[in-house]
């Protein structure tokens, strides 16, 4: 069974010569969930992405990347846009639409499904997201939380094998990451997670990869990883409290 | 300086509406061509920036008040064509949604701040600063383009209501221009201020626009427009009191001495045939300017080497951000 | 002359090609009736007052906004009264207007983004007009915030207070939020392509 994501000696260069990933290795088997983390400017959010292939710019498509076994060129860049469902950092950048129901649709309509399709997909997934009833919201409305989800919505609404979440529980408060933590549980998909809220990474994630200046310093069962506390400190981060004290059970 | 409905009537309002309707078309299709794709968000935020830059209101004299424009400001920065698309995006929903602005007013509105604030606006400033040198050189034409196209956009707009009927020339001349002569300053200063600011954080935001050609094509089909609208509201109005050398050669005595050796096709600028004094020299003005710009083309044609386009790739850093 | 932006209106029951068409027949009539026959404005302000009653527009939102643009149409109509004749010219000028003015207030009352959206692509207009009317109206609140945001930073660390610094103040917080919105406009684009734009 191939991996979901496969990544062989990855290495990016900003267009001025910066070098912002090196050598780059690993891979996320079908329905694992895996953190991503490091301090800021690691590169993480450089790191996600590529995996859908919004870098590099120019896509030259030389398999040092694999997403289900397949390498990302012009060919297959739709389908891997489909596969693989990127959420972004800031819900305002992704939420361009005038309504929760026009944006959640925005990739379903993309895909080229019929009207009636869309509209079930639309209902499904904001159903699944717990938000059911917002089609006729307006965007300016709802909480950062509650965009946080549409956005997921959205994602979801493709049916993608792949999720990539870049900082999911930044800026929600302790209700949201709950309701958050408990979505995420419940999908039934590959997960990758770039984060500094390393509990999250503890009570969701079964493997780390820690990220540092473009380069992943250490990868290996969260537990152990994150518990090293020479490693974690060393690398601008430190043991999350959670550790601290007791064995949590996922 | 939003026109309502009823204050144009129905000729003038179809007039200017046909010469935004196809200078709309022009910067459609300069989009179309030359817009790289990763623009595209870049002018509805632009608009949005620009609805909000409009509604800065700043009191010029006895309870009128001014506003931007942002014409000058939104070329500089993205293009003229991309100006001319993000203003009357801003002018369309702010007519429909807003209530700001008629409808049928709709073409005039997009003429007066679209074509003459953001094209001539940009053209003028494009001249001066080929003969100002470096950051600042850009910024003074810039800011003095941004009031001059304010001026001239209230002299047509002026234009457009005398045409109709509604206010004469003589009284609608004088007050919009001085009026907006005042507001042009408000301009000025907040485009210079602005692009200032932006120089100072991000100096690749005013390289020229990526893709942008010097293209024949709407440079010829912008400058008969803004022609055609200057032509047609604004000539008819110029001074019949006869000018410098008629007024000289009157008071000396030898006016009857000027003999007709060319008969002209149309003496005294006006169209034989038509009566209407005002049509008469609109269309009479109108005519003369096409003949002149085809003149001037077929010049520029043969005189001016063709560049090549800019690469859009190496033009703006912007491009090429990083996230 | 720029209304605040609070409205919402209800969610559609009428369908939006008619309350569009409708609302520019009005104005298109009203702006071309010869002014001889000007009793016609009356049957006009009649069927504006029913369409809005049934598009449920209160009564306090169309005469607030036409507070706004009154003061102006008068302002400009009184120009007209120099020259012969003014005093019809004015008159009819401030009923015409200020009737176009009210159409298209209650027509902005009941007419989302969404549905005008739909009308102008049902007329052809191009996507790209479209797509940028739909960004501009989507990001004019994030904007909104943004400024308000800067704004407040700027003001608690303001100690002097003089009109130089005020417009430096006004410039440098424009400047920025162009910048910021131009960076936006990167990661929208990069949003947009990940859901498969093309």
């Amino acid at each position: 069974m191939s991996a979901a994501i496969d990544v062989r000696n990855l290495t990016y260069r900003y267009p001025d010569g910066v070098e912002a990933l090196s050598a780059i290795e690993f891979a996320v088997q079908p329905r694992e969930c895996v953190g991503l983390i490091g301090p800021n400017g690691a590169g993480k959010s450089t790191l996600l992405q590529h995996l859908n292939g919004l870098l590099p710019e120019d896509l030259n498509g030389d398999a040092n990347l694999k997403i289900m076994g397949q390498p990302i060129n012009r060919a297959t860049l739709p389908e891997i846009r489909r596969q693989v469902g990127l959420l972004f950092q800031d819900p305002n950048d992704q939420l361009f639409c005038p309504t929760v129901f026009e944006d959640v649709a925005f990739g379903p309509r993309q895909l080229g499904l019929s009207e009636s399709e869309v509209r079930l997909r639309v209902e499904e997934s904001l159903k699944q997201i717990g938000l059911p009833g917002f089609e006729n919201r307006l965007p300016h409305h709802l909480s950062l939380g509650e965009r946080r989800r549409v956005c997921l919505a959205g994602l979801l609404a493709c049916k993608p094998s792949i999720l990539v979440l870049d900082e999911p529980t930044s800026g929600l408060d302790p209700g949201g990451k709950r309701e958050l933590k408990s979505l995420l549980r419940q999908l039934d998909a590959t997960i990758i997670i770039a984060t500094h809220d390393l509990e999250l990474v503890v009570e969701l994630c079964s493997r780390a990869l820690l990220l540092n200046h473009g380069r992943i310093v250490a990868q290996g069962p969260t537990v152990e990883l994150l518990s090293n506390e020479s490693l974690m400190l060393s690398n601008g981060l430190e043991r999350p409290h959670i550790l601290l004290h007791q064995h949590p059970h996922h | 300086m939003h026109i309502p409905d009823g204050f144009l009537d129905t000729k003038a309002a179809a007039t200017v509406g046909a010469l935004s309707a196809a200078g709309l078309g022009v910067a459609l299709r300069q989009a179309r061509l030359h817009l790289p794709p990763r623009r595209v968000p870049l002018l509805g935020l632009s608009a949005a920036f620009v609805f909000a830059a409009q509604m800065i209101n700043f009191p010029v004299a006895g309870g009128t008040s001014g506003h931007l424009i942002g014409g000058v400001l939104t070329a500089v920065l993205l293009g003229p064509s991309a100006a001319v698309i993000v203003i009357s995006s801003v002018l369309i929903v702010q007519c429909f949604l807003f209530a700001d602005g008629g409808v049928t007013a709709l073409g005039a509105n997009i003429f007066n701040m679209a074509i003459i604030g953001g094209v001539l606006g940009w053209t003028v400033y494009r001249l001066l600063s080929r003969l100002a040198n470096g950051l600042t050189g850009q910024i003074w034409a810039a800011t003095f383009a941004s009031w001059l196209s304010t001026v001239v956009a209230s002299i047509v707009c002026a234009g457009e209501l005398a045409a109709s009927g509604t206010i004469p020339w003589k009284v609608a001349f004088p007050a919009m221009t001085a009026v907006h002569m005042l507001i042009g300053i408000g301009e000025a200063i907040i485009t210079a201020l602005v692009l200032v600011a932006v120089s100072a954080s991000r100096p690749d935001l005013l390289a020229p626009p990526a893709g942008a050609t010097r293209s024949y094509f709407s440079f010829t089909a912008y400058g008969v427009l803004i022609a055609l609208g200057l032509a047609l509201f604004v000539s008819p109005f110029a001074s019949t009191a006869p000018d410098g050398l008629d007024k000289t050669a009157e008071s000396l005595g030898f006016d009857d001495k000027a003999a007709v050796i060319v008969p002209s096709p149309m003496p005294e600028y006006k169209m034989p045939l038509i009566t209407s004094a005002n049509l008469s020299t609109s269309v009479a003005g109108a005519v003369g300017t096409v003949f002149v710009f085809g003149l001037a083309w077929i010049f520029a044609r043969i005189l001016v080497p063709r560049t090549e386009p800019v690469d859009p790739l190496a033009a703006a850093r912007l491009e090429t951000k990083q996230p | 002359m720029h209304p605040p932006l609070l409205y919402q209106p209800a969610p559609a029951r009428i369908n939006a090609t008619i309350k569009v068409m409708g609302a520019l027949a009005m104005v298109f009539f009203v702006v071309a009736l010869p002014a001889r026959h000007a009793i016609f404005l009356l049957p006009v302000a009649a069927i504006l007052l029913i369409s809005a009653i049934i598009g449920r527009v209160r009564l306090r939102f169309i005469l607030g906004r036409l507070l706004i643009a009154e003061p102006f149409i008068l302002g400009v109509a009184l120009l007209s009264l120099f020259q012969p004749g003014g005093w019809r010219v004015m008159l009819l000028i401030i009923a015409r207007c200020t009737l176009c003015v009210a159409t298209m207030i209650v027509l902005a009352g009941t007419c989302t983004i969404s549905e005008l959206v739909r009308v102008l692509k049902s007329v052809r207009i191009p996507s790209l007009l479209i797509t940028t009317m739909l960004l501009m109206h989507r990001y004019l609140f994030v904007l909104g915030e943004e400024a308000h945001r800067m704004r407040r930073a700027r003001a608690s660390r303001t100690f002097r207070i003089s009109r130089r610094f005020e417009w430096q103040n006004l410039a440098t917080v424009i400047g920025q939020l162009f910048i910021r919105s131009a960076d936006r406009a990167d990661r929208i684009y990069a949003a947009m392509c990940a859901r498969g734009w093309r």
